[in-house]
This record gives C-alpha cells, structure tokens and sequence, in this order.
C-alpha cells in the first residue's frame, strides 16, 4: 500500500523543479507561502450564536479536528493550505476546533476555546474553501498516549473504537437533548495494527462562497439535530454505531451514508457566514 | 603471549560475571508445572515493583474524576473480580450497558471486553473504564493529569513508579501508571479449583455428582465444551508457548427482536464493531472459571442464576414473551450452531451445576496478592 518514499522523490522531484523554474521565471512571489489564512468558526443554532450558556437550547458540547484545508482559485483549482505548528492545537496535518468553554451545560468540556485554524497558502486570489472533518487513516490509529498534540488529547480519542472522535456535538433543551461523536467504525486489526475501516464516517466540507479574510464557519447544531425529535423527554445520542438508528439523521445531515461510512449527499451543517 | 590470553579470558569472565549479577533476573510467574505462561508485551515487561504498584492503584479511589470509585469497585476479588451487578454502575451513576467481566486469568484472554476484536492488550483496554466517557465509568477523562501528579505528590508511589520504570527519565506518567495496573491484573491467576485438584491426580477433590456434571459439560449432548473448552473454559484463550490466534465471538440465541434476529440496539455485541450483519448478537465466550460466584451472567446480566442459563441452552435460546425485547431466539438466523438444545433430567442439571461449582477457587477469593493493600 505505501508507496516508498524515495520513488516517488525520483519520479517527480525533477518536475516539480520544472515546474519552479517556470513559475519564477513568471513571477518571483507566486511560490512564495506568504499568504496567512486564518479561518474562524462560530456555532450557531438556526443562524443566532449558540454558546454553553444559552437558555435554551444550550450547547453541550463542539469539537472536532479538520485536515487537508485547500482553497479555490479563480480558475476553479484547489491550493493546499499549510497548518502553522507553532500552536499546540494544530500539527502539519490536523487542526483541533473547540468551541465549547466548560461552563453551562458543557459539564464535560475545557475552559479554551480554540476557534481559529491557522495556516498559510501561495499568494493569490481565493474564494471557496473545502476541508475535511476527521484525521488521515496515517494518524487516526496510533497511540494517544504517545502521539503529540493536538492528539494528544484523551476526550478525542475513542479507546474503544481505536480511533480519534473526528466530532463530537451536542446541544440540550430544557427536557431533552442529544450528542453525537463521529469517528470510523468496523475497523479491522487489533489496537496499534488497524489494517482498514469499513465506515471512515470522514466528512467532506466544500464552501464556495467562502472568501478568505471575510468570511467564518458557522456550524449550525439546529442542523445537525434536525430528525431528531427533542420534544419527547428522551435524550438521544449517537456514537456512530452501525445498530443506531439515531446516527442515520445527523450523517444525513453531515453528507454521510450511516450505512456505508461514506461521503454521499450534500451536507447542511457547515456553511458561511 | 600465554599470559596475555589468559589475563584476556579473565577479564571476559569478570565482565561476564558482572553482567548477570547486574541484569533482572526474569518475572517468577507463581503457576503449576502444567500451566503456560501468559503472554506479556514486550513494551511492558513484568516487574515485582510493576505489579506491587498496579495493585495498589488497581485499589486506589483518588483515580477516578470524582474520587468515589476504583477498578476494583467493578472488580471485587471475593466475587471473583466481578461486581455481582446486571450492570456495572459508573462513577456518576451512569448504568454501563454490559455486565462487569471476570478478571480472573484474563492474562490469557486473546480478546478483551464482550465483544471487541481491536483490543488484545490490558495497557489498551484500561483506557476506556478510566478515560471513557461514553458512558462515564471511572470518568478521570479531563483531569489525565491528576494520574501523574498522584503518582509525583506519593512518596510511595514515586518510590515504585521509579523502582518500576528505571530507565525513564520522568516515570509518573498516566501511560506507566496504565502499565502497572495490567501487569497487577497479568498475575490475578486461578488454577486451584476443586477441579484442577482432582485433574492433577486428586480424585476425592470432586464429588460423585461433580464428576458426573463434568461428563455432561463435555459431551457432546451439551455442547458446552464448544466455547467453553481448554484450560480456561473459554475458547478465546493465548499463552506465550501459541502463536494461534484464537477468538471466537457466538450468539447464543439471548434475543430475537424483529424475527430477523436482532439485539437491543444499545448492545448488538461484535456488530456494533464491525457492522457485519451476521455478527448481530455475537459476544465472546467468558471464562467459566469461578462461575458459581459470578452471577448474574451474560453481556448484559440478565440472566440472574445457572439455572437459568442452563434453561436457556436446554431450550436452544430464551424465549422473552413480553416488553420490548420479546422474542425467541431459538429461531434466531444468527445462533451458534452448538446451541441447538438438549434436555436435561432433574438429576442431570443438579450434577451439571455441581460441576460449575468445582470451577471455584477458593483461595483466589481471598488470597492476599491480590487483596486491598489499603486495608492492611
């Protein structure tokens, strides 16, 4: 499966000098990874902010790791942004988002906020961002207790299910609630050997309208919850389990197949504000 | 030149000399004769200062986020390691949907847990009663840290932990502290049942009635040896001398929901992890080492004496006429092939039990190993 390092070097090192060569000759700045890029997120409930102390509803929980964040160029192609590793909770390829703060309803959360991905791309015009929610197959089964941050972080780690909760949300009303965390299931392997997922439950973020510098991620929880009844005095929850009819909603409404794991429709939780 | 040979074959002989009196002499497993050792990580060696320091935190309250429960409150050694629960009950009152699991020879478990294929290492399963919060049970998860600074603030702990870990740099970590507790619960071993006595040539150890039990628990009327065979009774079982990796995951026919053979959702067993749908209900076969002082049993505890459970297996599956589990799993597509019923004389069922409770090792369920050293 993993292709060896030097090869590829060999086959395409030439051509990415090529291909500098080329650019420079045109402009001496396009290369340059000058250009900061600093996304924020907001969650919000029906478009109005909705925070750990709202009356009702309330946010009991929101945190998730993005990775492989790109932005659009005018001509329709995608340009990788590069995650700053100066912050503990990003490395070169996931960022930790953490919009709850402890207090209220968010009984089990941290007092930091971590609102903001941080990173850099090639000078240029952008609009449009897409991102995954979820960390690469590479990173998602080694240790936690040994991997550095941001996962390092127990409440984002699934011991049992050998993984990293890519999210875990949660609102509650005065009688009612429901929470969800989403990382892959049907992993095969032992702990330290997973060999493969049936369900990467991976989310596929695209949002043309995004202009860097203006524009925030708003994650809208009145979404996400949306089949899910929060009047009959039941708290429900998800956990991304195959046998959890309460999954089939909210992966709706995340763009995924609950039964297959994969991307498959368009997802109404992420937007721009 | 002689000389120099021998001053030469001298210095080696000192040098060798110096390193086996320098290097640990191997972890004594206390074990009879006949019983393979376990296997250990190589990560994680065994140490008389390991398992004196797992012993102590497997015990110790201050682990969990509200300092009322231990791995032991779950785990109560005159229960064999169970906690005599249907359910185990967290350190906030969350009710676990399984039922608290023997941790008797749980060394030699090739799998761990109910029903989970990704965990074949104690270091790993550890992590989830204490850090998991899903549902809560020790619920140390978003105070990690309070691990390593009891492990600093104890002088005694320190003193271990060091003694433990000799070559780390900063040994008062969750991850040593983790390792410890495995290696504590590697040694809680049980070979000396009545019936391992009267299998190593004593044979007034087990009653007529036992012995006669016995001969029903492997026959192939009951079929109980299926899953409950080899040395620990159950068919997921390594040692160090194996490379087999063996595990078997059986649905014994417990629930039938739909007609299609379903599970309450909250506990669909090895399907909630692979999401094969032939997995539906199948759980891994425990020990049936200490039986007797285990009830109640199955997954999910409600099976409440083995009299019951002898029922459901007479029967070929349990038969649940009312509520929202009803059904009968005897008709279940995905029932074990060796739970096909049987029937069972009065006389039969009374030798059967007799024999389950030749499986009970007295003196494990006070032996002092093993014991609360807070109590002391």
């Amino acid at each position: 499966m993993n292709r060896p390092a030097s090869v590829k070097q060999r086959t395409e090192l030439p051509r990415r000098y090529l291909v500098i060569l080329a650019l420079a000759s045109l402009c001496a700045s396009c290369d340059q990874w000058d250009l900061p890029v600093e996304i924020s997120f907001v969650a919000t409930w029906n478009g109005d902010p909705i925070a750990c102390d709202s009356a009702t509803p309330a946010l009991t929980d929101l945190r998730f790791y993005i990775s492989d964040p790109q932005l659009r160029d005018s001509e329709g192609r995608w340009h990788d942004v590069r995650f700053a590793t100066e912050m503990s909770w990003q490395n070169d390829a996931v960022a930790l988002i953490d919009l709850e703060n402890g207090e209220g309803a968010c009984v089990n959360g941290t007092p930091d906020v971590l609102s903001d991905m941080v990173g850099v791309a090639r000078a240029g015009e952008y609009r449009g961002l897409r991102f995954t929610v979820g960390v690469p197959f590479s990173l998602n089964h080694a240790n936690p207790m040994t991997a550095g941050p941001p996962l390092d972080d127990p409440a984002m780690h699934w011991h049992w299910r050998s993984g990293y909760k890519f999210l875990r949300a949660g609102i509650r009303t005065e009688n009612d609630g429901f929470w969800i965390h989403v990382g892959s299931t049907g992993c095969e392997g032992t702990v330290g050997h997973v060999t493969g997922c049936r369900s990467p439950n991976r989310i596929q973020i695209e949002l043309p309208e995004f202009a860097p510098g203006g524009s925030a991620v708003a994650i809208d929880l009145a979404a996400l919850v949306a089949g899910i009844d929060l009047d009959d005095e039941v708290p429900g929850d998800c956990s991304s389990g195959p046998a959890e009819s309460s999954c089939t909603a909210p992966f709706g409404a995340l763009g995924i197949n609950h039964s297959t794991g994969k991307q498959e429709g368009t997802q109404s939780v992420f937007s721009v504000q | 030149m002689k000389k120099f040979i021998l001053g030469v074959g001298m210095l080696a002989l000192i040098g060798v000399a110096a390193w086996l009196m320098t290097r640990e002499s191997p972890y004594e497993w206390e074990l009879p004769p006949d019983v393979p050792v376990p296997v250990v990580p190589a990560d994680n060696p065994m140490s008389k200062a390991k398992v004196e320091l797992g012993r102590w935190l497997f015990y110790d309250k201050r682990l969990s986020g509200n300092e009322t429960m231990s791995c032991a409150s779950c785990h109560i050694q005159a229960l064999a390691f169970t906690d005599g629960k249907p359910r185990s009950i967290g350190s906030t009152g969350e009710i676990h949907p399984r039922s608290s699991m023997s941790l008797v020879n749980v060394a030699y478990a090739s799998r761990l847990t109910w029903a989970n294929p990704l965990l074949d290492r104690l270091e790993d399963q550890a992590l989830t009663p204490l850090l998991g919060d899903n549902p809560v049970e020790m619920g140390l998860g978003g105070s990690e840290d309070r691990f390593a600074d009891l492990l600093r603030s104890e002088e005694h702990y320190s003193r271990l932990v060091t003694e433990a870990f000799p070559s780390d740099e900063d040994p008062h970590s969750l991850l040593n502290g983790v390792r410890a507790i495995a290696a504590f619960v590697r040694t809680i071993t049980s070979y000396d049942s009545a019936y391992d006595r009267y299998m190593a040539g004593d044979t007034s150890a087990m009653s007529p009635a036992a012995e006669r039990g016995m001969a029903l628990f492997f026959s192939e009327r009951l079929e109980c040896f299926h899953c409950h065979g080899g040395f620990n009774f159950t068919d997921s079982t390594t040692h160090a001398n194996t490379t087999a990796d063996r595990v078997g995951y059986h649905n014994t026919g417990l629930f039938n929901i739909d007609g299609n053979g379903a599970y309450p959702s909250d506990n669909t067993g090895l399907y909630d992890m692979t999401g094969e749908r032939r997995d539906m209900g199948r759980f891994k076969a425990p020990s049936l080492r200490n039986v007797a002082v285990t009830a109640p049993y199955m997954h999910d505890g409600s099976v409440a004496t083995l009299n019951e459970a002898i029922d459901n297996y007479a029967r070929g599956g349990r038969l649940l006429d009312e509520g929202p589990n009803a059904g009968d799993g005897r008709l279940s597509p995905f029932k074990s092939e060796f739970v096909g019923g049987f029937e069972l004389s009065a006389e039969e069922r009374a030798d059967l039990v007799e024999f389950l409770g030749s499986l009970t090792d007295d003196s494990l369920l006070t032996d002092e190993r093993f014991a609360d050293p807070f109590l002391d």
